[in-house]
């Protein structure tokens, strides 16, 4: 898929303007500013695959400063505790009662960073919240907060010392993609800006959380014609025909492959879904939800490629009504 | 495929000069429909000019160049002397600058008809050089020829259909050199595809290509020639569609009807009209004379002068005043058995129009009391009647109070002589002066090679009926044709004759009886041309007499030769017809025998000439093969045939090679007329369809949007994407609104017309 092919002229006004105010800050990857936009409108939640330092934080911050969120950033340690992130009941001697404290993820926005380097345990309390939207903490069960965008990074796992997230959990995350490293005018852009104050000190709220609320709710307005809901399917079963493929997509992908292309489609300020929704957000819903055979991935397959591979044979809806 | 850019290829070049020979082929016909000499320098201009441009001569120097040389032109066309000399020079600017200072006014105040020759001639120069840059441009920058190739097709067939002008060899020319062009042209486009996409194809032409469009080509010809053509199963419809414009039945000098009054311009077809005449009731089949023409003007017949007689009057032995024989008895070395009295009755049709006698051999009596005729409207006896009887041309006339009248029925006694030839060979000759002074008569500019052909045909012979006799021959010979359909018409310089005998040896009773008279007359044997009507066709056969019904078909015209104290005795050169006069051939020969010969029925072959046509063309293609298929082919009746079924398969090839073009057109005209919003679904896809046929097909794997910004690339348009926005809204969308169609039809159209 070609990077120019989607144009910005006919975005929704207010994303246009969530989208500016955030590149002032994140030089270059208006792709992925948008991608998070479509996961924070459609509910779901993002992993990153991304080596440290290329933006990920600023993103997050400059996008929960842009809707007036709260933001929390969570550093996942091989010691980190279920707690440390959900949050804890303690003792109050003053006034003799447990107490809630909250925990990281009772935020709007959460950077989980390096999410593999904590115990399977840890990651489990995060991703059942990412599910339920809710956390059980001591029998009692608060709900968290709306909007909610968990954005997560994990190393490559090549990595030594990590906890490769469970394949299955995996796709409790909408999208999966990566930032990348900067092209050489947009690095040299990012450090002219930078050279005096950081942009993000003066990054301010362009919409309310309110608008984020409304926003989510006409998201899930727009349409999608049978013929855009069978090409959803003809894609996402395709994943679980392929040869290459031991595990394909869940009917859970459909499903998230539909509302984030309500999203899409919202932000790209139209009421219905078009197959060029499906067909963009695709590779970034599905290609973390597959496994491979072993023998494919001896033969250097990779899931981006069964994915694009799959795209590609699958026809377009498109004929008589 | 990038159109913009002007390739300087080798192939294109040839292209371009082969579009210029079918420029000339345009010029070619030019001499034979208007009165312009030459083309030579047309052409040459053309050329030049064509050059010119090829070599992209900065403008400042070109339009200069081409300006002398049609200076140049204009003074070999119109002037006198050297143009490279001061006074040459000087005279032909000063003339251009007087004639363009007239002209221009003339121009000015609108007449256009006022303009000179020099000057129109210097507007076809630069017409021909705004053709010459129009045909570059259609090679180099559009790269389409086809219709310029049909264009002139339409305008060759027009032509050849129309007018005298011949283009049976044309239409070979144009499609052995289309052919090329439009190969090659599609060549030049699939390389420079090729080219775009990273494939170079280094040869100028390959050789696969070559062989197959040589072999192509020469068997598309070959097949055009050679396959059996039918007789057009229709009537001619040219004549009619000419006399619908002209508002007569033809011009006279283009084609004749019948028996007319002017003979002066002789040539162009012979209509077949089966209009009735008269009815005959005769003895036996005879020609019926109506009168004779003693001048030959290269072109055509005149009379010299007319020496009419105040009536009907009669001679001793109540003979008419008109002598077509020198004996009244006949002489001793004519039996008398051989000379009988015979008579005939004459009914004319309502609607023919003749004011004077047709009769066969010598007139005898004409009984006044019962010829009636009709003069405005009223019957009137034969007593009532003046008559004048032109006693050189035999033209006896009927007429009332000054006018012509319409003769309707009359009686006549006519004598009816076998020759014995033997006696006629023993004649002398000895003509009177009045004989030689009138009948010897030629022109002064007949051309050497016609008085040639007369002494090489009679010099064998001794006496003048073989002479004659040896002249008829000729024109009986395989080397003549009757056609009565496209039978040329002489050029300006042209002699009617001359060109009978040596260029198009086919043609009717009158190429034949003119040019056996010429021949005669230049072999110093007195000759005249007559005309009248053959016999008819046998509708009743009675006892003694039948009765034969004569219609403007049998219009025709032979000739009669003097032989001192006998008088003038008729020839038939016409072939496929019989001298209705009798000779015997010796006295030792049974006579029955000969006269059954020469009594063979002089009706019977001619109402059919188009039977004779055949039977000869038959022969013809037997024994000389392709020779006599290429002379067919550039001969007749076919012609029109041939032209109809070429134009006919060049436009379906081009109707198939254009079917995006057309299909287009065909869709626009379509869905221009529905007003419905839901229009646009349909117009939607058939615009995908064709784009598709344009050779960019929709992927399967292709969202429309892609497959738009890819259109809209290629064709560097964004309408296509706008017209898909719409189409998404409404097919994914369901969203419609009221003027979708309406209000995107002009981008629909933008794009039917882009994708060709």
């Amino acid at each position: 898929m070609s990077e120019n092919q989607q144009n910005h002229v006919s975005l929704h006004p207010a994303i246009d303007q969530l989208i500016t105010n955030i590149e002032t800050v994140v030089v270059g990857k208006t792709r992925e500013i948008e991608l998070s936009i479509v996961a924070l409108l459609s509910g779901g939640h993002v992993l990153l695959e991304d080596v440290p330092g290329v933006g990920k934080t600023m993103l997050v911050r400059a996008m929960a400063k842009s809707i007036g969120a709260d933001f929390k950033r969570i550093q996942f340690t091989p010691d980190l505790l279920p707690s440390d992130v959900t949050g804890v009941s303690v003792f109050n001697q003053k006034t003799m009662e447990f107490q809630f404290r909250k925990g990281p993820v009772m935020s709007h926005i959460v950077l989980a960073d390096e999410i593999n380097r904590t115990s399977p345990k840890t990651q489990a309390a995060l991703l059942e919240a990412l599910e339920e939207g809710s956390v059980t903490i001591d029998g009692e069960t608060r709900m968290l907060q709306s909007p909610f965008l968990v954005m997560a990074t994990q190393n490559p796992i090549e990595y030594s010392g990590t906890y490769p997230l469970p394949e299955a959990q995996l796709d409790r995350f909408l999208f999966k993609f990566r930032i990348g490293y900067p092209t050489k005018s947009e690095e040299l852009d990012m450090l002219g800006r930078v050279e005096k104050h950081h942009p993000i000190e003066n990054i301010q709220p362009v919409l309310s959380l309110e608008d984020i609320l409304a926003m989510k709710k006409e998201a899930a307005e727009v349409t999608a014609s049978e013929k855009v809901k069978e090409y959803i399917i003809d894609l996402v079963s395709a994943t679980r025909e392929h040869h290459n493929v031991s595990l394909g997509a869940s009917p859970r992908a459909s499903i998230a492959l539909m509302s984030a292309s309500q999203a899409y489609a919202y932000v790209q300020g139209r009421s219905y879904i078009i197959p060029d929704d499906v067909k963009y957000l695709a590779p970034y819903v599905l290609q973390h939800r597959i496994i491979l055979h072993s023998d494919a991935k001896l033969s250097s397959t990779t899931n981006e490629r069964v994915i694009k591979d799959i795209i590609e044979h699958i026809s377009v809806p498109f004929g008589d009504k | 495929m990038n159109r913009g850019v002007i390739s300087y290829s080798l192939l294109h070049l040839f292209v371009y000069i082969l579009a210029l020979f079918i420029l000339w082929e345009w010029l070619r016909p030019i001499p034979i429909v208007t009165d312009t000499a030459e083309i030579g320098w047309f052409v040459a201009f053309a050329f030049v000019s064509a050059a010119l441009i090829y070599l992209r001569i900065p403008l400042y120097v070109m339009l200069p160049l081409l300006f002398l040389f049609s200076l140049w032109g204009l003074h070999e066309l119109f002037g006198e002397g050297t143009l490279f000399s001061r006074e040459g020079a000087s005279a032909v600017i000063w003339r251009f600058i007087e004639e363009f200072r007239q002209n221009a006014s003339v121009i000015w105040g609108g007449d256009f008809s006022g303009l000179t020759n020099f000057f129109r001639t210097f507007l076809l120069f630069v017409l021909i050089s705004l053709i010459t840059y129009l045909l570059y441009y259609w090679v180099f920058q559009t790269r389409r020829v086809f219709f310029f190739l049909l264009a002139t097709i339409v305008y060759i067939t027009v032509l050849d259909t129309f007018t005298e002008a011949d283009a049976s060899q044309a239409v070979v020319r144009i499609v052995v050199i289309g052919f090329f062009m439009i190969t090659l042209l599609h060549l030049s486009g699939i390389q420079e595809e090729e080219q775009m996409i990273g494939r170079r194809s280094k040869t100028f032409v390959p050789a696969a290509w070559l062989y197959t469009l040589i072999i192509m080509a020469t068997a598309a010809v070959a097949v055009g020639m050679f396959a059996p053509k039918p007789e057009p199963q229709w009537d001619d419809p040219v004549p009619s569609m000419q006399a619908f414009v002209t508002g007569d039945g033809g011009s006279e000098t283009v084609s004749r009807v019948g028996y007319g009054d002017n003979d002066e311009e002789l040539g162009g077809g012979f209509i077949q009209d089966e209009g009735p005449v008269f009815e005959a009731l005769a003895e036996e089949p005879v020609y019926w004379r109506g009168e004779t023409k003693d001048v030959y003007t290269g072109r055509g017949w005149e009379t010299s002068n007319e020496d009419f007689r105040d009536s009907l009057t009669y001679g001793a032995e109540g003979q008419i005043d008109y002598y077509l024989y020198d004996f009244i008895e006949p002489p001793d070395f004519i039996d008398e058995e051989d000379v009988s009295r015979r008579s005939a009755e004459i009914a004319m049709a309502d609607e023919a129009e003749f004011s004077h006698l047709f009769y066969p051999g010598q007139l005898l009596n004409a009984e006044i009391g019962n010829i009636t005729a009709e003069t405005g409207g009223e019957t009137i006896s034969g007593n009532d009647l003046d008559f004048q009887t032109d006693r050189l041309n035999g033209r006896i006339n009927a007429s009332s109070a000054g006018a012509d009248a319409h003769l309707q029925n009359y009686t006549l006694d006519y004598m009816d002589v076998t020759f014995p030839i033997h006696e006629l060979r023993e004649l002398s000759e000895d003509d009177p002066d009045g004989i030689t002074g009138r009948y010897l008569q030629l022109p002064d500019d007949l051309p050497e090679r016609v008085i040639d052909l007369a002494a090489e045909l009679t010099e064998d012979e001794d006496n003048r009926y073989d002479r004659a006799v040896a002249v008829e021959d000729h024109l009986h010979g395989p080397d003549f044709d009757y056609v009565t359909e496209d039978v040329a018409v002489p050029g300006e310089d042209e002699d009617y004759v001359d060109q009978f005998l040596f260029e198009t040896q086919e043609g009717y009773c009158d190429n034949y009886s003119t040019a056996m008279v010429v021949l005669l007359r230049a072999a110093d044997i007195p000759a005249r041309w007559v005309k009248g009507f053959t016999a008819g066709e046998e509708i009743e056969n009675g006892e003694d007499m039948n009765r034969y019904e004569v219609t403007n078909a049998n219009a025709h015209s032979w000739v009669e030769v003097y032989f001192p104290e006998v008088g003038w005795i008729p020839f038939e050169p016409t072939q496929g017809f019989d001298n209705y006069a009798d000779f015997e051939e010796d006295f030792d020969i049974d006579i029955d025998d000969t006269e059954d010969e020469n009594d063979e029925q002089p009706g019977e072959q001619e109402n059919d000439p188009f039977l004779n046509e055949d039977t000869a063309d038959n022969e013809r293609e037997g024994a000389e093969g392709i020779g006599a298929a290429v002379d067919r082919f550039a001969g007749t009746g076919f012609t029109e045939l041939i032209m109809i079924t070429l134009a006919v398969v060049i436009l379906s090839i081009g109707m198939y090679v254009n079917k995006h073009r057309i299909l287009r057109r065909v869709y626009m005209q379509y869905y221009s007329v529905f007003k419905q919003d839901k229009t646009f679904d349909a117009a939607y896809s058939r615009l995908l369809w064709l784009i598709g046929d344009r050779g960019y097909p929709k992927r399967s794997d292709e969202t429309l949007r892609e497959y738009a910004h890819r259109i809209d690339k290629v064709f560097r348009t964004s309408e296509m994407t706008k017209l898909t926005e719409v189409y998404e809204r409404r097919y994914y969308g369901g969203v419609t609104t009221d003027d979708d169609w309406l209000s995107n039809k002009d981008r629909w159209e933008f794009m039917m017309e882009k994708i060709n």
